[in-house]
């Protein structure tokens, strides 16, 4: 009867050497797979600019009308931009439909993942609030 | 009948349809691009290609070839299909694939032939071409580089609009639609725009404000001239987008683009009341107590015909109609008119003369179960009737005419559906036009005879044509059953041989012409427009030409009618509904004691002071002060009126002299009826809600009410249905009808004119007061983004010659005197007028024209430079 029991033993030992896999969340962050659909938002060209055009694809094809209000307007070179965007991130259920149906890659889903708030109305978020920024949380090779 | 088959199924089909008409008709679907059923077949595009038997080897385009008894069609088999996909992808070999941008992205017929052909890589190559883009145009922007050459605009412009304004460049595969690198100066009516199955033409009203999909559409009638089309408005957050007419595209530049006026800033949205010469804002409750309280002490003091209302050609027939009945069953008073009098019933007046006032019989009321607008009196079977609305013609007739006369009308400014229908007259190669105006305008290029007669000759004209078709014709008996020919003969004899030539300027071989044309017109029409009818003896000149219609016309043979001008969407139906001093609803004739004061006669008791005349004036809308001639006198007369209150959506020059002012709704806010030029029952819906302000027939309503009046009006249903009760010529009326639906027996009496020319004064021009295409009355010139854009001012138009001899050149600032008074404005050359003839178009608040005039559209004048 003292085999197991040393058995028992002799997998705590080889674990007591082993690299531990808790987190210490929050105090340590988990790096999420490149394919990871944290929340969408707004991507961002070289120069900074929005990519997108408001075509309101992704409005229509997102199946929780978390997508809403885009309004656009006329520039200079008769490009097409949105002035209004709305992306409701108490809504979203994070498929990932938006950024397919992109046609100008201008809305990708990105690895942020903390996104409880105190306050609801936070997690709408403006077409500012909704457009690409540097993030400490943000992979280096998310776009 | 003919018999064939498609894909193996059996079809009956009738002659002359295409096989992709019938393959629709039967729920087979044909691929296709250039194709469009408000067109004729194009043939351009070959993508509706399919095999027949018996038939040459090669497939034929389904569009374009006609069916055959026994034809075997197959439109599936593998060699169409291949052929079909080879020609989408040269159709997209460089195509600018922009539909994220593209407004025409979700409607656009390229994307669902795409889909529907599964063409999704094209693996041919080109060389790029410049895209061109026409950011330039008004209205319209270009962008070759999407289009597919179906030739869907060249044609719609050209058949249909007949403005011929685009046309294709280059050849082959360099094929670029084009109006020479140039911006358009066309019509801007954006027909094109429409037609086109790709993003090639965009509407810039629309650009980039919402996706095809994300509309809501209203369809509705437009208030911009009496034309009566249906459209629909697409709407987003409660903001009209844009205008499209889906079935024939066709709408004009104000339909399309007049829009915005429902979104003036100028727009008022609340009412005003008049204290110490400015006027403040006031809650409806006060405005309404107020105009009551009034309104009871003038008819306590002088009595109810003190009061007097003029109503609306811009309003419903349901606020019309609440309108006589707030003065006739209300007040008790027969004092209502409406400003039609300087125009339109000076049309019906003349016609009734001679072919006399509407009689109906044999209609009952009907027992069905009554629909939304629909009349609720039915023909019986014996149902006939007799009167001028009996010649009064459908636009949709016209087209069967086969000689059209056009008599002091420029008919697509004034309303462009008759131009359009006359286009239509026009394909059938047999039709003859004969346009008789001062000046050249648009269908000159179509005319078959031209009579430039001198302004003012109208009568003197047709007494000439009269004289020569009897004299060619002495044995002639009119096809309608008429009496006073000998006296008319005789009155005739008055103008002499060389008169009729030398007063209007029109050769006699042009009069024998004409008059030869008329003899042999199997269905002949005659069209007459404001040109003719807003001078002072408007009305003999409809009686002339009346006389003319009873000589030759064949009322019965479809298209031979005439059709006058109603200026405005409701110019009919105001009349219709009983604003008019001698009738009640319907034409009910009132006798010379127990009807009213018509309006140029309340004018004139309120210059001179009568007794009778009104105290208080109540005004459905309209801005008399730019309607009605001599200005300066109008305004001197209304201001003698003690207590004005105007119904209008805008602070016009009129609303400016009244006491209170109260806010309406305009067309695409409120529901109610029109009835159009050709008595066509148009349907307004609401599409966009109005706040702050009220539909006429509500304001009349509760007007009513606070006097004790029981008007009873809760709907325009049902104010319609009141209505349409008393209206026995309305019988079996529905939305989109014309009526009347009864047959009827056209009799008429010659009735002899007089041939003196009406236009007094040696000053050495004449000016024509006159309509131009982008306006419709006042109503357009307050939307900034609207038709403005196209013509923001009024020019004086004048010949070059005679331009050159007054030391003008174009733009320069002129002065134009008349005895009434005089105005200063920018000229433009027009070498469509003829030396010693000037046109104005009245529209614009600057200058007021009608300082000019005096009692007519016609007025002589003096030219100076400055
Ligand atoms: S991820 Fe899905 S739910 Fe969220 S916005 Fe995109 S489409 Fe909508
Ligand atoms: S699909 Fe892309 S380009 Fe279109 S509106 Fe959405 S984010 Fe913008
Ligand atoms: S807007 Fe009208 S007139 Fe101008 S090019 Fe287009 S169809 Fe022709
Ligand atoms: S502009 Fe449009 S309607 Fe005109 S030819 Fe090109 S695709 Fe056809
Ligand atoms: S103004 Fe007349 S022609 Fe133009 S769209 Fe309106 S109803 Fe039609
Ligand atoms: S649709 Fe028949 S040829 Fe274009």
């Amino acid at each position: 009867m003292i085999i197991p029991l040393l058995k028992g033993l002799a997998t705590t030992l080889r674990h007591v050497f082993t690299k531990p896999i808790t987190l210490q969340y929050p105090e340590e962050k988990r790096q999420v797979a490149p394919r990871w659909r944290g929340h969408p938002e707004l991507t961002i060209n070289e120069d900074g600019g929005r990519r997108c055009v408001a075509c309101t694809l992704c409005m229509v094809v997102c199946p929780s009308n978390a997508i809403k209000g885009i309004e656009a307007a006329e520039g200079q070179e008769h490009e097409k931009y949105p002035v209004a965007f709305t992306i409701d991130l108490t809504r979203c259920i994070f498929c990932g439909f938006c950024q397919e149906a992109c046609p100008k890659g201008a809305i990708k889903l990105n690895n942020l993942y903390e996104l409880a708030q105190y306050e609801k109305s936070l997690l709408i978020l403006d077409i500012d609030r909704a457009t690409q920024k540097k993030s400490e949380l943000r992979m280096a090779d998310w776009l | 009948m003919v018999n064939l088959t498609i894909d193996g199924r059996a079809i009956q089909a009738t002659k002359g349809q295409t096989i992709l008409e019938v393959a629709d008709a039967n729920g087979i679907f044909i691929p296709r691009l250039c194709y469009h059923p408000a067109l004729k077949p194009i043939g351009a595009c070959r993508i509706c290609v399919v095999e027949v038997k018996p038939g040459p080897p090669r497939p034929l385009p389904a569009c374009a070839t006609p069916v055959n008894e026994g034809m075997e069609v197959v439109t599936n088999s593998e060699r169409v299909l291949k052929i079909r996909e080879e020609l989408m992808k040269l159709v997209l070999i460089n195509h600018a694939l922009e539909c994220p941008i593209c407004d025409k992205g979700g409607e656009c017929e390229l994307q669902d032939l795409t889909h529907a052909l599964g063409v999704d890589q094209v693996d041919l190559e080109a060389v790029k071409l410049a895209p061109n883009h026409d950011y330039e145009s008004l209205f319209v922007e270009r962008h070759p580089d999407r289009c597919v050459t179906c030739g869907r605009c060249v044609h719609v412009c050209r058949d249909h609009v007949g403005a011929m304004a685009i046309n294709f460049m280059h050849r082959g595969y360099f094929t670029e639609l084009g109006s020479g690198q140039l911006p358009l100066d066309c019509e801007f009516c954006g027909s094109c725009i429409d037609i086109c199955p790709v993003g090639a033409l965009i509407n810039k009203l629309w650009k980039y404000r919402a996706r095809a999909w994300e509309v809501e559409k209203t369809e509705t009638v437009c208030p911009f001239c009496g034309g009566g089309c249906t459209y629909e408005l697409h709407t987003k957050n409660d903001r009209i987008l844009r205008v499209r007419n889906e079935k024939s595209i066709l709408l004009c530049s104000r339909g399309r683009f007049g829009f915005p006026v429902v979104e003036a800033p100028d727009r008022l949205k609340t009412p005003l009341i008049k204290e110490n010469g400015e006027f403040r804002e006031a809650s409806w409750d006060e405005a309404l107590d107020l105009v009551a309280a009034k309104f009871k002490e003038v008819a306590e003091n002088a009595g109810p015909n003190a009061i007097y209302g003029v109503g609306s050609a811009r309003a419903t027939n349901e606020a019309n109609y609440l309108f006589q009945k707030f003065f006739r069953q209300g007040l008790g008073s027969n004092q209502v008119d409406n400003p039609g009098r300087y125009t339109y019933i000076r049309a019906l007046r003349g016609l009734a003369s001679v072919f006399g006032v509407p009689q109906v019989s044999g209609v009952e009321a009907s027992s069905a179960a009554l629909l939304p607008y629909h009349s609720p009196l039915k023909l019986g079977a014996e149902a006939q009737g007799s009167g001028f609305p009996f010649v009064l013609g459908h636009f949709d007739d016209l087209p069967k005419a086969d000689l059209v006369l056009v008599l002091g009308a420029d008919v697509t400014p004034e309303m462009p559906p008759l131009g359009w229908k006359l286009l239509r007259a026009l394909d059938n190669e047999n039709c003859r036009l004969v346009l008789a105006n001062p000046r050249r305008t648009k269908f000159d290029r179509y005319a078959h005879v031209s009579l430039r007669y001198k302004p003012g000759t109208e009568r003197i004209l047709l007494a000439g044509l009269l004289k020569a078709f009897l004299a060619d014709n002495p044995e002639w008996t009119p096809a309608i059953s008429a009496t006073g020919l000998e006296e008319l003969k005789e009155s005739l004899k008055k103008v002499g041989p060389k008169e009729v030539s030398q007063k209007t300027g029109v050769d006699d071989a042009l009069i024998k012409e004409t008059a030869a044309l008329l003899a042999q017109a199997q269905a002949p029409a005659i069209l007459c427009g404001t040109e003719l009818l807003a001078q002072d003896k408007g009305e003999q000149n409809v009686q002339a030409l009346a006389d003319l219609f009873l000589l030759i016309g064949k009322p019965g043979i479809p298209g031979s009618a005439v059709y006058p001008v109603a200026e405005k969407n409701n110019s009919r139906g105001v009349c219709e509904a009983g604003v008019m001093a001698e009738h009640l609803p319907g034409y009910a004739h009132l006798d010379e004691a127990a009807g009213g004061t018509p309006l140029p006669e309340m004018l004139d008791k309120l210059e001179a002071g009568d007794p009778a005349a009104p105290q208080a004036l109540y005004l459905l809308g309209g801005d008399l002060l730019r309607a009605v001639p001599h200005r300066s006198r109008t305004e001197k007369v209304l201001k003698k009126a003690g207590f004005i209150v105007v119904q209008d959506a805008f602070l016009t020059d009129t609303a400016k002299l009244a006491q209170v002012v109260l806010p309406v709704t305009v067309h695409a806010e409120q529901e109610g009826t029109f009835i159009s030029s050709d008595g066509t029952l148009g349907v307004l819906a609401q599409a966009i809600p109005a706040p702050g302000v009220r539909p006429d027939w509500q304001i009349i309503n509760q007007l009513g009410e606070k006097m004790g009046y029981k008007l009873g009006a809760g709907h325009p249903q049902q104010i319609f249905r009141e209505l349409a009760q008393s209206v026995p010529l309305w019988a079996g009326l529905s939305p989109k009808a014309s009526y009347p639906l009864m047959p009827g027996t056209v009799s008429g009496t010659f009735i002899p004119f007089d041939v003196d020319l009406s236009l007094p004064g040696r000053r050495p021009y004449t000016l024509i007061v006159g309509k131009a295409l982008n306006h419709s009355g006042t109503f357009t010139t307050h939307a900034p983004d609207g038709t403005l854009k196209l013509m923001s001012e009024a020019t004086l138009q004048l010949n070059p010659e005679d331009a050159q001899n007054l030391g003008l050149s174009n733009g320069e600032t002129a002065k134009v005197i008349s005895s009434q008074g005089e105005v200063s404005l920018p000229v433009a050359l027009a070498p469509e007028m003829p030396a010693g003839v000037v046109f104005l178009a009245e529209h614009f608040a600057e200058p007021p024209v009608h300082l000019l005039t005096l009692n007519s559209n016609l007025v002589r004048v003096t030219i100076q430079k400055g």
